[in-house]
C-alpha cells in the first residue's frame, strides 16, 4: 500500500449553537434549534504518499486542525470519503491510533508528573511495543538528539521546547506509519526549532514515517517539506511541490535596500511587469541607499502571495 | 489489531497507578499535608454525625447504631468513585479547553484512559473510617458474623459503589452537551449526602425520585437493608446488584456517546 492518506471530497460542517447564559440558558440550549453552520473543510481531495513529509498550510481558521482531527479519527466527516492506512479512521478509531502519532500544538499528551522515561515505558505498554523495538527506538533517539537532560525530568518541570521535543519523541515511539504535527514549533526559540527539524527529518529518513505538518513557520517548510498543500477557508487552493510554486513565482524577486540608518527595506517585485533597476533609481531619489541585494522569492513570500491572491 | 483484554487493562492500570503513587510520594510535604487533611475531613464528618444523631430516638425502627452502620456503609461505598473516578471532576474543564482530545489519540478505551489518569489517595482514609464504623456498628447491633453475611456485605457494597460511580458519570458527561454542567456535578454530589440517611426521608414522591430517577437510595439504603433487616428485605434490595450493573453500563454508554457526539472545539 503506497498511500498513507486518501481523501475524496471531504467536507466538515460544525453546527454552532447560539448559546444562552446561566443555568436556565444551558437547559434552553439543550432543546434549542437556534444554530448556524460553519463549514470548516470544504470538498478537500488529496492523497499523501508513504514516507512523504507534507506541509499542510493555510491562514488561521483555514481548517487545518479540523482536517487532522478527521484524519486521526476523532471527528467524522460530514460527507466524503477518507482512508488512513487503508482504513476509515472514525470507524476504527482505536485501530487507527495504533498506526499514527499525534502532536497537537502546545498541549502535552504525556503524564504531567512523570519523568519522561516513565511516560515512554507506559506508552510502550499501551502500544504493545516489543522490548527490542523499543530499545532500538531509544537508541535511534539518542543518535539524533541529546535526550539525556530530559529523560529523567517530569514533564511539568520542562521548558516549552523540551516539552514539545518530548511530545514529538513520544509520537514516534511506537513507530507509527503516519505522524501528525499540528504547529509543533509554535513559540520555540531558533535553536530548539532547528533541533526539532533535524529530529523529524532523521526519523522520517530512518523509519520512512509519513509526516503531515501544519505550521506558520516557513523555516519548517523549507527544512522539511518537498510538497505543500494549502487550504484557505476550508478549500484546497494549492497542492504541489514547493519548487513548482517557486517556478510559478519565478519572475518575482525580493529587493532589499540598505538605507542610511543601516536598516533594510524589503519589497517584492515581479520582473515581468516592473524593472528592478527602475525601482532602485526611484528609491534613490528619496533616500540614500548604501547597499542593494536582489534575491529569489522566499517561501514565506510565495505563501503570502497565495494567501492574498489565490492561485492554482 | 492486537487484542487488548481485561488483563491488558488491569496491567496498564496497575503500572500507571504505581508511577502515580511514586511521584506523589516524592513530593513528601504535599503527601503528608494531604494525608492529615484527609484524616481531619473524615473526623469532622464523623463528629458531626455523632452530635446530630447521638440523642436521637428511634425512627421507623432505626436506632443510632443502625444509622451508624448506614453511615459507614455509605463511606465505603463512596470510596471507589473517589479513588478511581475522580477525574470526572476535571472532565468539564478539559472538554471546554480542548485538552480532552489527547485521550482520543491512544489505541485504548477513552473512558478507561481518561479515568486512569487520576488516582485519589484521599479516598483510602475514607475507606478505613468507613470500615471502622461498620465494624463498630455491627458489633453494637449484634449481627451474627457468618460467611454468607460477609459475602452479602461485599456484594452490596459493590452494588452501592456502582450506583455512585454511574451517577457521577452521568453528571460529568452532561458537559459534552451543556456549558454549565458544573451545576449538575455539584448537585449530584450533594445528593449523595442523602445516602447516609435512612428510609424516613424516602417517603412519597421523594421515594420515587430517589429510587428511580436519581437512584441514591441504592447507594446505601436498599443494599444495607439486606444486612440490617434480613427478615424483611424489600425486592428492590435483592435486585439492586442487577440494577447497579445496568445503571453503570448505561452511564458508561452515555459518557462514550458524549465523546462521539462532541465536536472537539479548540485548536
Ligand atoms: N468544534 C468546532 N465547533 C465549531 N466550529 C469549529 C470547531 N472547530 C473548528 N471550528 C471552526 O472551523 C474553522 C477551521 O478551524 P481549524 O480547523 O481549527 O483551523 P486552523 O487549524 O486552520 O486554524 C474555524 O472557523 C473554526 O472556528
Ligand atoms: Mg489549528
Amino acid at each position: 500500500m503506497e498511500e498513507a492518506v486518501v481523501m475524496k471530497n471531504v467536507c466538515k460542517d460544525f453546527k454552532v449553537l447560539n448559546r444562552h447564559e446561566g443555568l436556565k440558558g444551558s437547559i434552553k440550549d439543550l432543546f434549542s434549534r437556534d444554530y448556524k453552520t460553519v463549514s470548516a473543510v470544504k470538498d478537500v481531495t488529496m492523497t499523501v504518499n508513504r514516507g512523504e513529509i507534507i506541509g499542510y498550510l493555510g491562514p488561521n481558521g483555514a481548517g487545518k486542525s479540523t482536517t487532522i482531527k478527521i484524519m486521526t479519527g476523532v471527528l467524522e466527516p460530514t460527507s466524503g470519503e477518507i482512508l488512513v492506512n487503508g482504513k476509515v479512521p472514525y470507524k476504527n478509531r482505536t485501530e487507527n491510533c495504533e498506526n499514527i502519532g499525534v502532536v497537537f500544538g502546545q498541549r502535552s499528551q504525556l503524564w504531567w508528573s512523570l519523568p519522561l522515561i516513565e511516560s515512554f515505558k507506559l506508552l510502550k505498554d499501551l502500544y504493545m511495543v516489543p522490548e527490542k523495538e523499543y530499545d532500538d527506538m531509544i537508541a535511534l533517539y539518542r543518535s539524533l538528539v541529546d535526550i539525556e537532560p530530559i529523560l529523567h525530568k517530569p514533564v511539568r518541570q520542562m521548558s516549552l521546547g523540551q516539552r514539545t521535543l518530548s511530545d514529538i519523541l513520544a509520537a514516534f515511539l511506537h513507530n507509527p506509519a503516519i505522524v501528525f504535527l499540528d504547529e509543533p514549533t509554535i513559540g520555540l526559540d531558533v535553536s530548539m526549532k532547528s533541533k526539532i527539524r533535524e529530529l523529524i527529518l532523521g526519523l522520517n529518513k530512518e523509519k520512512n514515517t509519513t509526516v503531515i505538518l501544519t505550521t506558520h513557520d516557513m523555516g519548517d517548510v523549507d527544512a522539511l517539506c518537498k510538497r505543500i498543500v494549502i487550504i484557505d477557508k476550508g478549500m484546497k487552493i494549492y497542492d504541489n511541490d514547493i519548487d513548482h510554486l517557486k517556478n510559478y513565482f519565478g519572475s518575482y524577486r525580493t529587493l532589499k535596500l540598505k538605507l542610511a540608518d543601516d536598516t533594510w527595506e524589503e519589497m517584492l517585485i515581479d520582473e515581468k511587469t516592473t524593472d528592478v533597476m527602475d525601482v532602485i533609481m526611484e528609491k534613490q531619489k528619496e533616500k540614500k541607499i548604501k547597499d542593494v541585494k536582489i534575491l529569489e522569492i522566499s517561501t514565506e513570500e510565495v505563501i503570502r502571495k497565495i494567501y492574498e491572491g489565490g492561485t492554482k | 489489531m492486537r487484542k487488548r483484554g481485561l488483563k491488558f487493562y488491569m496491567s496498564i492500570y496497575r503500572k500507571i497507578l504505581i508511577q502515580d503513587l511514586k511521584s506523589k510520594m516524592s513530593y513528601r510535604a504535599d503527601f503528608i499535608i494531604s494525608t492529615i487533611g484527609m484524616i481531619m475531613t473524615n473526623l469532622s464528618g464523623f463528629v458531626t454525625f455523632m452530635i446530630l444523631f447521638h440523642n436521637f430516638p428511634t425512627i421507623n425502627g432505626w436506632d443510632y447504631y443502625h444509622m451508624l452502620f448506614l453511615y459507614g456503609f455509605s463511606l465505603v461505598a463512596l470510596t471507589p468513585v473517589q479513588c478511581f473516578f475522580d477525574n470526572n471532576w476535571n472532565l468539564r474543564f478539559m472538554v471546554q479547553s480542548g485538552d480532552f482530545i489527547k485521550y482520543c489519540f491512544r489505541p485504548v478505551n477513552v473512558f478507561f484512559y481518561f479515568m486512569s489518569e487520576v488516582f485519589d489517595v484521599k479516598g483510602l482514609g475514607q475507606l478505613a473510617f468507613g470500615i471502622g464504623t461498620i465494624v463498630y456498628a455491627w458489633i453494637k447491633i449484634g449481627i451474627p458474623v457468618t460467611p454468607l453475611v460477609i459475602l452479602k456485605l461485599i456484594v452490596f457494597l459493590f452494588t452501592a459503589s456502582l450506583f455512585m460511580i454511574a451517577l457521577m458519570n452521568f453528571a460529568a458527561a452532561t458537559c459534552f452537551w451543556i456549558k454549565n454542567s458544573g451545576y449538575v456535578m455539584v448537585i449530584m454530589f450533594r445528593f449523595k449526602d442523602f445516602a447516609k440517611y435512612p428510609s424516613s426521608i424516602f417517603e412519597g414522591i421523594f421515594k420515587v425520585i430517589f429510587t428511580f430517577l436519581i437512584p441514591i437510595a441504592f447507594i446505601a439504603y436498599y443494599p444495607s437493608l439486606v444486612i440490617l433487616s434480613p427478615d424483611n428485605v424489600p425486592v428492590l434490595s435483592w435486585i439492586s446488584p442487577l440494577f447497579g450493573l445496568i445503571f453503570f453500563y448505561l452511564s458508561y454508554k452515555f459518557w462514550m456517546l458524549g465523546v462521539r457526539k462532541y465536536d472537539f472545539t479548540g485548536s
